[in-house]
């Protein structure tokens, strides 16, 4: 049967790694399933495991109405997670909330191996988190980081960072002349080429590790917010 | 007043460990110290050959640290410099007969008769290196500016480092025309490497070659540039921290002197 005097008893559209069902609350509970099972008959396979969310709309109350749908989800569907839309918050409390985020980081363990001064020919420096260095590389020197590798100095030992398989990690260092460089499984050789000493940065694209010009293509400028690591 | 053990000291071999050793004794002792040279390259032994002291072996710093004869039995003194002993090392055995144990017993011992104590320690970080740098007050790093010498020394300094040892850098074999041309590290280039304290500078200089083929100390020779730098390193060693370090120079004329100053570029 089709309603044609008010809006449809259940909208489905699919938001980020999940869906979002509009619901009317005015249709009664036994519609609403009937649409659901309609609707999710031919997607099943994909919502299985996936999360929902469950928009009343401008309505107030349905509790009952939510949990009954969240429970029938949950048990034809096999949905994980069903949620409510969360509510919309007004500037100031957006404000107060980012400030309560900014403390956090008072609290934050540090996922970062700082070290400061000269790592030598022969020494190697391995660690499962991210590498500071302030201060230089020598050549001979070998660096493994499951992480990215920051060297605020020169950088001309041997580098691996994002070991093993992690493709994102970053090779940074205000001189950039590696004897070797590593980025998860993706190795590459130092250049000798004319060298001009500028910060400089190696990352994977297109399946290869490039080198570029930090302060002409700074990869967190695009980066809102600082977050922490 | 006790004696100080000063190892000499690369990890890659043919820079000088020798040369330097055997100049910077002689040079002590013609400061008026009491110098004992200690050559701890076993089985390969160059030190009596450079001194010219090869013909007057009887004991070696095997048999002392294996207490068979006494350290004044093995010490062989130089008949031109006053002051001036030789601990030769034993050409048939091998670096494994010494242990670290027995090594800094004898620096010990050696410590309370000489003023100073300049080990040659042999190339690599095996045994060898690991016995001669055992009983060491200060290790003197000798580097040539290449970059596989630089490399090595680096190897070395961090070696020191882990056993607390402060080195100090000596700049072997400078040729001022080549650096000049581009075709060699600048002793600034090394050190921009190292960076560890200098003890000096020395010039690459073909007396070198000629003294220690006839065993005759270089800092004796007056006229040899390299052994000037070795006084000079001696003296510094020897109290007079102050003393500046001289980059070898070339000898260019007046016009490119004056050239220079104003910032020109030959």
């Amino acid at each position: 049967m089709i309603n044609f005097d008010s809006s449809v008893p259940v909208k489905l559209k699919g938001v980020g790694d999940g869906f979002w069902i509009t619901l009317d609350p005015s249709c009664s509970e036994e519609t609403i399933k009937s649409e659901i099972n309609n609707l999710f008959k031919n997607l099943k396979p994909l919502v299985m495991n996936s999360s929902v969310v469950i928009d009343v709309g401008a309505a107030k109350g349905h509790g009952d109405l939510i949990k009954n749908i969240t429970s029938h989800l949950k048990n034809t569907f096999k949905v994980t997670k069903v949620t409510t839309p969360p509510e919309k918050r007004s500037i100031p409390t957006q404000r107060i909330r980012q400030r309560d985020l900014s403390k956090g980081w008072n609290h934050h363990k540090s996922d970062v191996l700082m070290l400061r001064g000269r790592v030598r020919s022969g020494q190697k420096i391995e660690s499962k988190r991210h590498i500071v260095i302030t201060g230089d590389v020598n050549p001979g020197a070998e660096i493994i980081a499951s992480g990215d590798i920051i060297v605020l100095g020169k950088l001309a030992g041997k580098v691996h960072a994002g070991c093993p398989g992690n493709n994102t990690a970053i090779i940074f260092a205000l001189e950039f002349k590696p004897t070797h460089v590593q980025i998860g499984a993706i190795a590459a050789a130092g250049m000798d080429e004319d060298f001009i000493a500028k910060p400089e940065y190696a990352c994977i694209e297109d399946d290869g590790i490039m080198v570029k010009d930090y302060m002409k293509t700074n990869p967190f400028r695009k980066m809102p917010w600082p977050e922490t690591i | 007043m006790e004696g100080k053990v000063i190892v000499i000291t690369s990890g890659k071999g043919g820079v000088g460990k020798t040369t330097a050793t055997s100049s910077i004794g002689a040079a002590l002792a013609l400061e008026g110290k009491r110098v004992a040279i200690v050559d701890m390259d076993i089985g390969l032994r160059n030190l009596d050959v450079v001194m010219g002291l090869e013909n007057r072996i009887v004991f070696n710093i095997v048999d002392v640290v294996h207490g068979k004869c006494k350290i004044s039995q093995a010490a062989i003194r130089d008949r031109r410099i006053k002051n001036l002993f030789l601990i030769p090392a034993s050409q048939s055995d091998n670096k494994d007969v010494l242990t670290t144990a027995g090594v800094e017993r004898v620096a010990e011992q050696l410590k309370k008769e000489f003023d100073y104590i300049i080990m040659d320690s042999p190339a690599g970080i095996e045994k060898g290196f690991e016995n001669s740098i055992v009983g060491a007050d200060e290790a003197i790093v000798v580097c040539t500016p290449d970059v596989s010498a630089v490399r090595d020394a680096d190897r070395v300094i961090g070696i020191l480092y882990s056993k607390s040892l402060n080195p100090k850098l000596l700049v072997n074999r400078i040729e001022p025309a080549r650096v000049e041309r581009g075709e060699m590290l600048s002793h600034e280039d090394v050190l921009e490497v190292l960076s560890i304290d200098l003890a000096g500078l020395v010039p690459m200089d073909e007396q070198v070659l000629i003294s220690s083929n006839t065993g005759t100390p270089l800092v004796l020779q007056n006229e040899s540039k390299a052994g000037q730098a070795f006084k000079r390193i001696a003296r510094r060693l020897n109290g007079e921290a102050d003393l500046p370090i001289q980059a070898p120079e070339l000898k260019t004329s007046l016009w490119g002197k004056i050239g220079r100053t104003f910032g020109l570029k030959k």
